[in-house]
């Protein structure tokens, strides 16, 4: 296609919590900060910044992509924020991608940031007002009634129960026990999730990622950059988006068509045949347990269907064939939105370098992807990276 | 309607009326945390600086952003600055006239690069000026709860 290789080549991610003392300036500096540290680079070697964070009524600041811009780096700089709200985060990179694969930036800081915590008395709040103003928001719908929505339609279409979908809250909080920045890991069982407190039936307690302030942060560096930063650079093959409609009355729920082209898109790009295959590992997003699931189904990594029986083999387990979310995920390590895509995306970069200390998944993967959701129900990105 | 056209009835669509039901927490960060403390419990300001920018930042920045560098050190800059720009309002967010007209300044703070904006206090349109020097005015300890508005303004300095 007449583009330049991309590799990212340094990362960083501050902790994941309900509540910072921090600005999300200040969350964007540190991880931008441990970003360039982490790769031996200074703020003067940037080229270019993007920044990605969803809506600005989370941090209670209008234009947080221009206030945010200071922190992470990008002031006296090509900057820009880009949003495709829960999405966001994985859309990061690709972000960024497009800057150092079109030849404009050699090196570029990308940065995702979250502060949930600011939006009283929840950031619940802020999504009343997704849904369409005249046939829904009078309604009064929460964004758990959609969820839960999707949920049961997904359960209905291959008769899946409550303790089926349960499995990716359990294994998924174990998986964080292990990382360093997460917020909700537990040792916790099936029972547990069941008997959490039901919120909007099928959707439990547990069955949800808590809201979280947190920031997460990469390097992106051209091939001849790269080369010479590392002997481990991590290449982003492919990248996709792709974006449904928010008239949700013709879709079918029980099935994410726009993961998909997100995902067929990427696969092009990096010349994958056959995903479940050929990726070794894959941080899917998982704001709540299902979606993990359907998500896997959506990226075609199993048959449509599969997803809930192959989570009970312990396919997707740390150890199994195709470890799914080994970072913990949303689930896990905390849900700071813009944040958590990229902190998948860094959980890839450090599983293909063989870095991610005791979340290291075994049989050296060399091609991982990761991939986030967002907007109405309807937002998928997904990138493919290859060490 | 053609885009020419001027639209006159603007309550001719059906419409209701909605709110967006959220309300904001903020926390100070972690400069913002040393700023308003100072404040609070010292009546003075204090700030950041990076010596390799050679840039003092008030209020102060945890980190440059310059080189992201992190800034923890704080220092005393005190009260006095002059008078970098500053406007006049007359008129109130509704339109209705301001009993008195308030002048909005930016403040920079004498011996750094920063600034802070706040209200002139004991000052008249007809003395400020342009490198005007001046001083905050902090209410009575007793009062001050960490905010910006514990300083009432800036007046004269004090000789």
């Amino acid at each position: 296609m007449g583009m330049r290789k991309v590799a990212i080549v340094g990362a960083g991610i501050t902790k994941f919590v309900r509540r910072a003392q921090e600005t999300g300036k200040e969350l964007s500096w540190q991880a931008s900060k441990m970003a360039l540290d982490s790769c031996g680079l200074t703020l003067d070697d940037v080229d270019m910044v993007t920044l990605g964070t969803a809506p600005d009524a989370f941090d209670g600041v209008h234009m947080k992509g221009e206030y945010l811009a200071d922190g992470a780096g990008g002031c006296r700089k090509p900057y820009m924020r880009h949003y495709v709200g829960g999405g966001t985060g994985v859309f990061s990179p690709i972000h960024g991608w497009f800057h150092v694969a079109s030849g404009m930036a050699d090196i570029c800081l990308v940065v995702a940031e979250e502060k949930m915590s600011s939006c009283h008395p929840h950031p619940q709040g802020a999504f009343l007002t997704i849904f369409d103003h005249t046939t829904e928001q009078p309604l009064k719908p929460t964004l758990i009634w959609i969820f839960a929505l999707e949920m049961n339609r997904y359960m209905q279409a291959y008769g899946l129960s409550k303790a089926d979908i349960a499995r990716v809250s359990v294994k998924n909080k174990g998986n964080a026990l292990d990382h360093p920045s997460a917020q909700v890991a537990e040792k916790i069982t099936v029972e547990d999730v069941l008997a959490s407190e039901t919120l909007c039936w099928p959707v439990n307690r547990l069955d949800i990622s808590p809201a979280s302030d947190g920031a997460a942060a990469v390097v992106l560096a051209s091939e001849r950059v790269a080369r010479r930063l590392t002997d481990k650079p991590v290449w982003i093959d492919g990248v996709g988006f792709s974006i449904d409609t928010a008239y949700w009355g013709t879709r079918d729920l029980s099935y994410p068509r726009y993961v998909e082209t997100a995902a067929r898109m990427a696969y092009d790009m990096a010349g994958i045949k056959e995903p479940a295959k050929e990726i070794h590992i894959a941080e899917p997003y998982d704001p709540f347990d299902y979606k993990e699931l359907h998500h896997m189904e959506g990226l075609m990594l199993c048959p449509r269907g599969e997803a809930a029986r192959l989570t009970a083999e312990g396919y997707t387990a740390r150890d199994g064939n195709l470890p799914i979310c080994p970072s913990g995920g949303a689930l896990g390590v905390g849900n700071p939105i813009a944040a958590t895509g990229l902190m998948k995306v860094i959980e890839i970069f450090l599983q293909l370098r063989g870095e991610a200390g005791k979340r290291q998944v075994p049989g050296k993967p060399t091609c991982g992807l990761a991939q986030a959701w967002g907007d109405l129900m309807q937002m998928g990105t997904v990138i493919v990276l290859r060490s | 309607m053609a885009t020419t056209e001027k639209m006159s009835k603007t309550t001719t669509p059906t419409h209701w009326d909605a709110d967006i039901p959220v309300n904001y927490v903020y926390t100070y960060g972690l400069a913002g945390e040393a700023f308003f403390r100072a404040i609070k419990d010292r009546g003075t300001f204090l700030g950041t600086r990076c010596d390799a920018c050679d840039i003092t930042y008030v209020p102060p920045k945890a980190y440059c952003d310059r080189c992201l560098e992190a800034l923890d050190k704080y220092i005393d800059v005190g009260t006095v600055g002059y008078v970098d720009t500053f406007t006049v309002s007359f008129k109130n967010m509704d339109g209705s006239e301001k009993p008195r007209p308030r002048i909005l300044a930016m403040i920079k703070i004498e011996g750094t690069d920063g600034g802070i904006i706040h209200y002139l206090d004991g000052i008249s349109i007809e003395e400020v000026a342009l490198g005007l020097p001046v001083q905050a005015i902090f209410k009575p300890k007793a009062q001050r709860k960490g905010g910006i508005e514990d300083i009432i303004g800036f007046g004269p300095v004090k000789r």
